[in-house]
């Protein structure tokens, strides 16, 4: 297993880097080789440029300074995204690390007389750990559109039986310090149901239906 | 006069976007609203909410020392449009920025014992104007991020009786001439009745 963990926040002492260590301490115990990018400490710049905007049909070139990236995603089987919520989305800086590294022939083909296809079919498992300031009802109302960007939109583009992944917590303004070793918990469990066994096999053990 | 800020997203001038945005300042214009035209990529906004930020996001006295000339645009405005490209799914990340350092606690929402209530009550009227590279069955299929964050959470930010309008162009990609002209038109006529 090749699982590239994003990891996103300004603070390394805020509760979401508890989470990420979390995610990196399963991953390393299954003997999954785990890289993790660190968006902020790499003061990754979230915009996309005039000049990449010019090019960006064509696909990464050899010499693009996010290679080390595009590169570890390509290699990755199993990619995981462990940030805060922010207005029901991702940070500024992730949703940048997604128009800048998810590029044409990396994340998707666009070929010229057909819809988008997926590039990333060889990710099989995609896990979202965040925190929302809002309730889970406030967070469902509005659609939680950073959920649905990256368990639906991004999901469209990995392996067609891609195992996903999703643990937050909400309220996360009114948490205490036992709904936060909870949440520490839940992740770990689900963790363990993301990197199981691969679903191919899970017919195997699966107990027969009457 | 009525205050209307228009905020563009894009990179390149030259891009159908751009046009988009251009349309949009030009019809608000002769209208008769004042338009407050705040082109991100060109201001150079920064789009990172930084740690220092992130510390002090909840201190209603001093979070907004970082970018108040935008708070103060936001907050005079009775009219506020947004004119993007959705890129995988989302806003732009420069746009996401936006609302995650202008769009403070104090600003466009307070927190009430716990709740959250939209504090944008100068904000009458809403548009985002937008495009797809994907058609409007996948962008469906996804659950429509961009679509919902403008007309539910925005719009529940915003005046209680604003009115919100979403104006999108799917499937961009592959859209010739004809379809982009109805939008431009279409989008014009949109922004005379706003």
């Amino acid at each position: 297993m090749r699982a590239l963990v994003i990891y996103c926040h300004p603070s390394s002492q805020s509760f979401t880097a508890a989470v990420r260590d979390v995610v990196v301490d399963k991953l390393r115990k299954a003997g999954a080789a785990t890289e993790v990018i660190d968006l902020y400490a790499e003061g990754f710049d979230a915009r996309l440029s005039p000049e990449e905007w010019a090019c960006y049909i064509d696909g990464p070139k050899a010499d693009c300074p996010r290679m080390p990236h595009i590169d570890a995603l390509k290699a990755a089987d199993t990619l995981i995204f462990v940030y805060p919520t922010w207005w029901y989305g991702m940070p500024a800086v992730l949703k940048g690390w997604l128009d800048r590294v998810l590029l044409p022939d990396v994340a998707f083909h666009l070929p010229p007389d057909g819809p988008i296809t997926p590039g990333l079919r060889h990710i099989k498992r995609l896990g979202v750990f965040t925190t929302c300031g809002a309730s889970w009802w406030l967070t469902r109302f509005i659609g939680a559109p950073g959920r649905r960007t990256l368990l639906r939109g991004l999901r469209l583009l990995c392996a067609r039986r891609t195992r996903t992944a999703f643990c937050a917590h909400y309220s996360m303004d009114a948490s205490t310090a036992d709904s936060r070793a909870r949440h520490l918990r839940r992740v770990a469990v689900s963790m363990d149901r993301l990197i199981g066994r691969p679903r191919d096999g899970a017919a195997e053990t699966a107990p027969a239906r009457a | 006069m009525t205050r209307a800020m228009v905020v563009h997203a894009h990179p390149c001038d030259e891009s159908f976007s751009a046009a988009l945005f251009g349309r949009t300042v030009e019809t608000l214009g002769a209208r008769g609203w004042q338009v407050d035209s705040c082109s991100l990529y060109q201001e150079q906004f920064q789009p990172v909410l930084s740690a220092a930020e992130r510390r002090g996001y909840h201190d209603m006295d001093g979070n907004t020392g970082p970018v108040q000339a935008y708070v103060d645009r936001v907050t005079a405005a009775e009219a506020l449009v947004l004119v993007f490209p959705v890129w995988n799914f989302g806003y732009p990340a420069i746009l996401k920025g936006f609302l995650d350092r202008v769009f403070l606690p104090g600003v466009s929402f307070v927190l009430d014992g716990g709740r959250v209530r939209g504090n944008l009550r100068s904000i009458r009227r809403l548009a985002a104007v937008t495009t797809y590279g994907g058609d409007r069955l996948r962008a469906t299929l996804v659950g429509d991020p961009p679509r919902r964050s403008v007309m539910r959470h925005l719009r529940a930010v915003t005046h209680p009786r604003a009115r919100a309008r979403y104006l999108a162009l799917y499937d961009m990609n592959r859209a010739d001439a004809d379809r982009r002209a109805a939008f431009l038109s279409r989008v014009e006529r949109s922004m005379e009745r706003l």
